[in-house]
């Protein structure tokens, strides 16, 4: 096996490349280090409409005839917006790669922002918030992301209605002029090809791209707000959603909390989905996962119930918590662990997943990880391991969501410790 | 009856109960993937069963003779595997994607969960999470759209009713009819295992006659019904949505046609990523979003045209739609088109060729819909014999420049019927 690499380029640009030489495709990721927490207040919403305008007509192409070229080498492409970063992410034939590369860097550095696209783009933004609101789900999650990060980590990539009547085009241009430039990119690379070709590809077209300052790596400001809040809406379910801080994904306990989950949620042996839903019936909906921003971590429970049964799902979710730390067994430890590896290994026939986890490791841990290095650590979890970080992360201190037809009577922000899908 | 092409990776296999086994090879990777698939779904329900097929795929892993539900769930889990189960119209698959060491392991638990005791004391717990499961896609206008549209164009078929049934027919049913039913579904003549990775066919083989060998064969499954397609216009008024769908649906070929990538290809150039409707209904400010999907089964396929917008901007979404469906039909695609879609279908199949669960649900399409396995290469054949001559003349067999059925859901009650 050929080992990762990992330069910085004299432009500033960060790369890694997992070479894969048996893989007929290549995948990239390019990952602009700047996202909502880096808009403006008065225009929220703004990182979004970059995102989805750069390619709406650059120097050298229309919106159309990039998207042409784009297709005429085949090209998989997505590109989205967090709260840190921008990522620009492509699938391609290995003989492609360099013009698909080409075909980035022409909407990373040259975009026009023509007037016409801005201004269909912001409109498109407003009717996306109105179709958010047809989403129990999405809403759901953007009402806890507000309420758990605080008002600059917890913004939701569309934005506020007033907030994008506010936007023009000069706001995009000087986002984009303040936060693109070399310094600010890592760029991922897994799949049939030659470290050198990409090296020569992302030196052929990045250099010189504004600053070469290493920027847009701190940490976010973070504002946990643990109450209960209920949110009224007219939905067949009502839908719960509870979060707590955890620790961020370079933290020694990270393997710890993966492994947590694991037990409470990692498959239908879990103990959300046996207890919830296995046992009781209550939903068909129950699950418990992290997000893991710069820093930071935090874990969320949720689920989603009929409103007469909203009160018990609620309080099972939280026993099933609170008795964590009580009695844990080798068994259900051993299966979370198998879970994790098991999951690493089947994805990694993937050549997506193994870009992904590449950019993933470029931007946490400022290197790539081999894989035998993260098993290992969450191989060495124990129960002990298990048990400490309970006590180190008391879950005493909720942020509860509920949307629905009615609030849960008698439920209050509960001092209660807690943590924690699948569906078939 | 071990068939084995010197020219793909495949073996089939046929136990003498009737099961198909179906086997790709692929060197390289790390895992494995394996599944049943059970030719049976909601169209092979009677009226009164309806959602039948998906609460039994629910209580399939409730028990066996063997195993408990806990068992099923712990035995999954100490693989690691990515497992899970579906139903739909006319198929129920159940899987697991593991490490190559595991696949043994896998397939044992897959076939035992086949042979299903479906414990009578679990039965009204899990009718509750299908339950809850209906309450949940009523939440989604998405899903209460598509449902309307299959209730309202397939008007007296079975493929009409929800894959998920109704609370009516979920709250009538018993464990007596669902024992019936899935006695003469899941016989292993109306079944397959199909398996995809780094594995030798033998092993393979050798498992499922010791596993299913036992299993007893219940003869040919009644034939199905090929659906009407009807026209109209049905609007079903939601006021707790804030935006509108609105749809056509046109008469189309079946997944068996010899033309579906060329339908395909149409939808896309209509509907796709860089598509007429992005440009010129989504990139026009009209509508979010805007789409074009060939729905096909064995026996028949609709074209849908679709569109969520504002509930006031209907009328001028609905116009665009046809518009562009009337460009589609009288005036030729241009060849940059049909290239554009055919290098992204290249690069797809390249990725899919990749992973062993990829495989796997390519595998289960092609034995439906083809009664055999097609290599990439074959598949890279058929996307490169689409022209847009062979689109213009499925355009030509399958106009969508005609009233069609137009269904629409939201808060507004348009068009007035």
């Amino acid at each position: 096996m050929k080992e990762n690499v990992h330069q910085q380029l004299p432009s500033g640009l960060e790369y890694g490349v997992t070479p894969l030489p048996d893989r007929h495709v290549v995948s990239f990721q390019l990952r602009i280090l700047a996202g909502m927490a880096s808009e403006p207040p008065r225009t929220l919403g703004l990182a979004r409409l970059v995102e989805e305008t750069l390619d709406k007509g650059t120097e050298a192409y229309t919106a159309q005839g990039l998207a042409d070229a784009f297709d005429a080498i085949g090209a998989g492409r997505q590109s989205g917006t967090g709260r840190e970063t921008m990522t620009f992410t492509c699938t391609v034939l290995p003989e492609h790669f360099e013009r698909a590369l080409e075909l980035h860097a022409e909407l990373l550095r040259r975009p026009k922002f023509p007037d016409e696209a801005v201004a269909v783009n912001v409109q498109l933004g407003k009717q996306e918030l109105v179709a958010l609101d047809d989403d129990a789900h999405g809403l759901v999650d953007k009402l806890i992301t507000r309420q758990a990060y605080g008002p600059v980590a917890g913004r939701h990539q569309l934005g506020e209605h007033e907030t994008l009547e506010r936007i023009t085009r000069t706001d995009l241009e000087n986002y984009w002029r303040t936060h693109f430039c070399s310094g600010r990119i890592i760029a991922a690379v897994a799949g049939g090809i030659e470290p050198r070709r990409v090296a020569d590809a992302l030196t052929r077209h990045f250099d010189g791209f504004g600053s070469s300052r290493r920027e847009g790596r701190g940490a976010l400001p973070i504002e946990f707000n643990p109450k209960t809040t209920h949110h009224d809406k007219a939905l067949e379910q009502e839908h719960i959603a509870i979060c707590w801080p955890g620790v961020d994904a370079t933290h020694d306990e990270f393997p710890v909390q993966q492994v947590t989950l694991g037990i409470l949620s990692g498959g239908m042996s879990g103990r959300l989905f046996t207890e919830v839903r296995e046992k009781r019936g209550l939903v068909y909906w129950v699950s418990a996962w992290q997000e893991t921003p710069r820093g930071a971590g935090m874990v969320f429970l949720g689920a989603s119930t009929t409103p007469d049964r909203c009160a018990k799902t609620y309080t099972t979710l939280l026993h099933e918590v609170d008795r964590l730390a009580e009695d844990i067994t080798q068994d259900e430890l051993d299966r979370a662990v198998t879970g994790i590896v098991a999951n690493q290994e089947t994805r990694g026939d993937t050549t997506r997943s193994r870009c992904a986890e590449l950019a993933s490791d470029l931007f946490f841990f400022g290197r790539p990880v081999p894989i035998e290095e993260k098993v290992a650590k969450v191989q060495a979890v124990t129960i002990e391991d298990i048990r400490r970080y309970l006590t180190l992360h008391p879950r005493n201190r909720l942020c509860v969501i509920t949307l629905g037809p009615r609030p849960m009577v008698g439920l209050d922000a509960p001092a209660v410790k807690a943590m924690g899908g699948i569906g078939r | 009856m071990i068939r084995m092409s010197e020219q793909t990776p495949y073996t089939l296999h046929t136990l003498a109960n009737g099961l198909r086994v179906v086997i790709e090879r692929m060197p390289g990777v790390r895992s494995a993937a394996a599944g049943f698939l059970v030719q049976t779904g909601a169209r092979d329900e009677v009226p009164e069963l309806a959602g039948v097929s998906h609460f039994l795929e629910h209580m399939m892993f409730k028990g066996t003779a063997n195993r408990t539900w806990g068992d099923i769930n712990i035995d999954f889990d100490r693989m690691g595997s990515t497992y899970n189960a579906f139903t739909s119209e006319d198929r129920t698959v159940y899987y697991g994607w593991v490490r190559k060491a595991d696949l043994g392991k896998q397939i044992e638990l897959l076939a035992d969960m086949m042979r299903s005791s479906l414990p009578p004391d679990e039965f009204t717990t899990e009718k509750n999470v299908i339950l809850e499961e209906i309450a949940m896609s009523k939440d989604s206008l998405e899903h209460v759209m598509f449902d309307f549209l299959q209730e309202k164009v397939f008007a007296g078929h079975p493929l009409a009713w929800p894959v998920l049934g109704y609370d009516h027919t979920l709250a009538a049913m018993t464990r007596d009819k669902m024992w019936a039913y899935f006695q003469r579904r899941y016989a292993p003549d109306n079944m397959m295992l199909i398996v995809a990775g780094n594995v030798e066919p033998s092993e393979i083989i050798e498992q499922a006659e010791a596993c299913c060998g036992s299993w007893k064969p219940a003869g040919p499954a009644p034939p199905r019904i090929v659906p009407p397609v009807h026209s109209g216009t049905d609007v079903l008024p939601i006021d707790r949505f804030k935006q509108q769908v609105v749809a056509l649906t046109f008469p189309s070929i079946a997944a068996t046609d010899p033309r579906i990538e060329t339908a395909s290809a149409a939808a896309t150039i209509l509907g796709g990523d860089n598509s007429r409707f992005f440009w010129n209904i989504v990139q026009k400010g009209l509508a979010p979003r805007a789409g074009a999907q060939h729905l096909d089964y064995t026996d028949c396929g609709v074209m849908i045209l679709y569109a969520a917008c504002q509930p006031d901007r209907c009328e001028e979404v609905l116009a665009a739609i046809r518009t562009e469906a009337g460009r589609m039909c009288e005036e030729r695609v241009s060849k940059q088109e049909v290239d554009r879609v055919k290098n992204k279908r290249r690069t797809s199949l390249a990725v899919e060729a990749e992973a062993p669960y990829y495989r796997l649900t390519q595998l289960m399409d092609d034995m439906e819909d083809h009664g055999a396995p097609r290599t990439i290469e074959e598949t890279l054949a058929e996307v490169d014999a689409v022209s847009a001559d062979t689109i213009h003349d499925y355009l030509q067999a399958c106009p969508i420049n005609i009233p069609g059925h137009l269904t629409s859901v939201g808060p507004r009650n348009w068009p007035e019927v």
